[in-house]
């Protein structure tokens, strides 16, 4: 694990806001649904590093880059940076996606289509093309998926049917199991905004799918020890303690693990 | 005494850069970014004696130059505490003590009711830690903060922890308060080696489209850089009525600057909070930047410490009533 300055290379346009920040090396090794703390060196407009899972990475750890859409002070620093200036990266941290299970089904929503890339690469290697589910309000919010065209199945859907299924991802999935392109048994990666994880987690409950979930919970320290990126948990692992902190526990999470409070 | 070294109530530290409460883990954590060995001592989360859980989520939001936590004292408990992270803070003070140095000191935070402080304080005692801090002062549990707003009920905790204490005691006080210094006269009072100036200020943040406090705990503490000057302020004014009892800031600091404009304002060490959630290897860059400012003034941290009042005992008394 390391904390240091790397320049950025490189600000590649995914189209609907979101861009690709390359970075130098050197990237270590990093899981799928791992994350990096980033801020930038100078006129980092706020306090606290923001998280972000690397998207890309060089095989030989000679560039990385991530996956960020601009939507508050500290995304819009990131994205503004000039070819050549700075950035502190620290990582990786957190916990991957089981590395377990072969031919996941991948679901993601807006920039939690971020931890996908490095996996889709990695099942390409090994000979099977990811079946992923990319869902935005419309078209434009689809930023990335060509990255995944060559590589993966994509299956595309948007709220208002400019493009791929009409309508939200849990319906695409449901369409799929129909179909049987998803069968019963499998298992499901989700990462995205919560409304829609609650959704599919729901959706692979009452299907017999199993389903784990990429949090994107607000974070101070991201290696653990402010104790302020909790979420309700139940379960073996945590011993009966009921929070979790997920930048060491988490990112990631089997669905039934977490414990949904409807008061925040 | 070499530029660096500092003392604190007898406790002899190699350098004043310390880490404060609930916001290094045990330290642990952050070895794997940085060699800690160098640094001047480790303070604990706070430990109570049984676990506690904490506050529910959200606990924590940014804000200007600043956030507000809620943690709530999340802790495992001190069986817990004793049994998996005291003996990893005692690994990393002893990968420190080779060429002379003491290594850094591992001080326990401690929360609860008198009668369980003092059994924590036996227990600590007996694990062999260097220094004990008393955390009078969290604002985010329900009577939390009274023992630090109340002085005889200040005098009485500390008073009770000494009677058991083989380590020097410091006791953690509240900004939350028009006036620490009667407060900090009372842990004098009750014994205290020590005041740690100074914990988070009470604040909150409102979500006005779903009209509800951002927080779980619906309050939260502030820290960060936006409270440096407060702290800055505290430090000068207890130092000031109290000349004889050392002070360990904490408020905001962010480099070697702020621990010498602390210790120019009268304290003895500096503990760094917030700041190391954004740079998990800061600390080790102070120690190496102090001696670098202390190099290019000719001075030291002992002989800058109260720098600020033997000038200002020249030019007029510092404000405040007089008391
Ligand atoms: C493990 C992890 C991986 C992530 N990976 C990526 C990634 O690959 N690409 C990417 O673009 N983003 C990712 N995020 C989210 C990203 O960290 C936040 O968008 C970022 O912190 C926002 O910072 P800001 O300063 O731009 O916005 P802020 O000014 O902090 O916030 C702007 C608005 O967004 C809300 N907000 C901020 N952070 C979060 C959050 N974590 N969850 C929900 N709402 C939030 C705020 O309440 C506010 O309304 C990830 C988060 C986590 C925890
Ligand atoms: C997330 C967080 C958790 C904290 N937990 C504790 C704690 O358990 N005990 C304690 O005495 N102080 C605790 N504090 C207060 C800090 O030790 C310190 O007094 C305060 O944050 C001001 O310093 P800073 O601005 O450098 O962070 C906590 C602060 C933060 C931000
Ligand atoms: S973000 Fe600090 S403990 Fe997880």
């Amino acid at each position: 694990m390391q904390s240091r300055v790397h320049v950025m290379q490189k600000l590649r346009d995914l189209g609907g806001g979101a861009y690709a920040v390359e970075v130098d090396g050197p990237i270590p090794e990093t899981g799928p649904g791992q994350f990096y703390m980033l801020r930038t060196e100078k006129r980092w407009p706020v306090l606290l590093p923001r998280p972000f899972s690397l998207y890309d990475r060089g095989g030989d750890g000679s560039w990385g880059s991530f996956l960020v859409k601009p939507i508050g002070d500290g995304t819009r620093a990131i994205c503004d940076l000039k070819v050549g200036e700075k950035l502190v990266v620290t990582g990786p941290l957190g916990r991957t996606f089981p590395t377990d299970v072969d031919n996941p089904i991948c679901i993601a929503g807006g920039v939690g289509l971020a931890p996908f890339l490095l996996l889709a690469r990695s099942e390409a290697a090994a000979g099977r093309k990811m079946r992923l589910l990319f869902g935005g309000r419309n078209r434009d919010a689809l930023s990335g998926m060509e990255d995944f065209q060559d590589i993966s199945t994509v299956f595309p859907s948007t709220d208002d049917g400019s493009h791929g299924f009409h309508g939200m991802v849990t319906g695409l999935l449901d369409e799929l199991l129909v179909s049987g392109a998803v069968k019963e048994g499998e298992t499901v990666f989700c990462c995205g905004p919560d409304p829609m994880m609650l959704a599919v987690a729901d959706l692979c409950e009452k299907r017999g799918l199993r389903c784990f979930l990429s949090l994107e919970s607000y974070m101070a320290c991201g290696y653990g020890v402010c104790n302020g990126c909790t979420v309700k948990v139940k379960g073996e692992r945590f011993k009966g303690w009921p929070y979790s902190k997920t930048c060491i526990e988490g990112p990631v999470y089997e669905a039934c693990e977490l414990v949904h409070d409807e008061s925040h | 005494m070499t530029v660096l070294e500092t003392n604190l109530a007898g406790l002899e530290l190699d350098n004043p850069v310390l880490s404060a409460s609930g916001t290094f883990g045990s330290g642990w954590e952050g070895r794997q970014f940085s060699d800690l060995s160098t640094v001047g001592g480790l303070v604990s989360k706070t430990v109570t004696l049984k676990p506690r859980p904490g506050n529910p989520p959200p606990r924590i939001l940014e804000t200007p130059s600043g956030m507000l936590n809620a943690i709530g004292l999340e802790n495992k408990g001190s069986e817990v505490f004793l049994r998996d992270s005291l003996p990893r803070m005692q690994e990393l003070a002893e990968s420190g003590q080779k060429d002379g140095k003491r290594g850094p000191r591992v001080i326990v935070n401690l929360g609860g009711s008198t009668a369980e402080l003092v059994e924590l304080t036996k227990r600590f005692c007996a694990a062999g830690v260097d220094a004990l801090e008393i955390n009078l002062s969290c604002p985010n549990v329900a009577h939390g903060t009274r023992s630090s707003t109340d002085p005889a009920l200040t005098e009485e905790v500390i008073a009770a922890v000494k009677s058991v204490a083989t380590v020097p005691v410091f006791a953690k006080l509240t900004p939350n308060i028009t006036d620490v210094v009667p407060i900090a006269v009372a842990a004098h009072r009750g014994g205290a080696d020590a005041v740690t100036l100074i914990n988070t200020l009470v604040g909150m943040a409102v979500d006005w489209r779903r009209k509800k406090p951002v927080l779980g705990n619906t309050t939260g503490g502030l820290s960060g850089p936006a409270i440096k000057p407060v702290a800055l302020r505290i430090v000068y004014q207890v130092r000031a009525a109290l000349p004889d009892l050392p002070i360990v800031a904490v408020g905001g600091a962010h480099s070697a600057e702020c621990v010498l404009e602390f210790v120019c304002a009268g304290a003895s060490a500096v503990q760094f909070g917030t700041s190391l959630f954004s740079d998990p290897t800061l600390m080790v860059r102070v120690v190496n930047d102090l001696r670098d400012h202390l190099g290019e003034a000719d001075t030291s941290i002992h002989e800058l410490r109260s720098a600020m009042h033997e000038s200002a005992a020249r030019i007029s008394t510092p404000g405040g009533a007089s008391r």
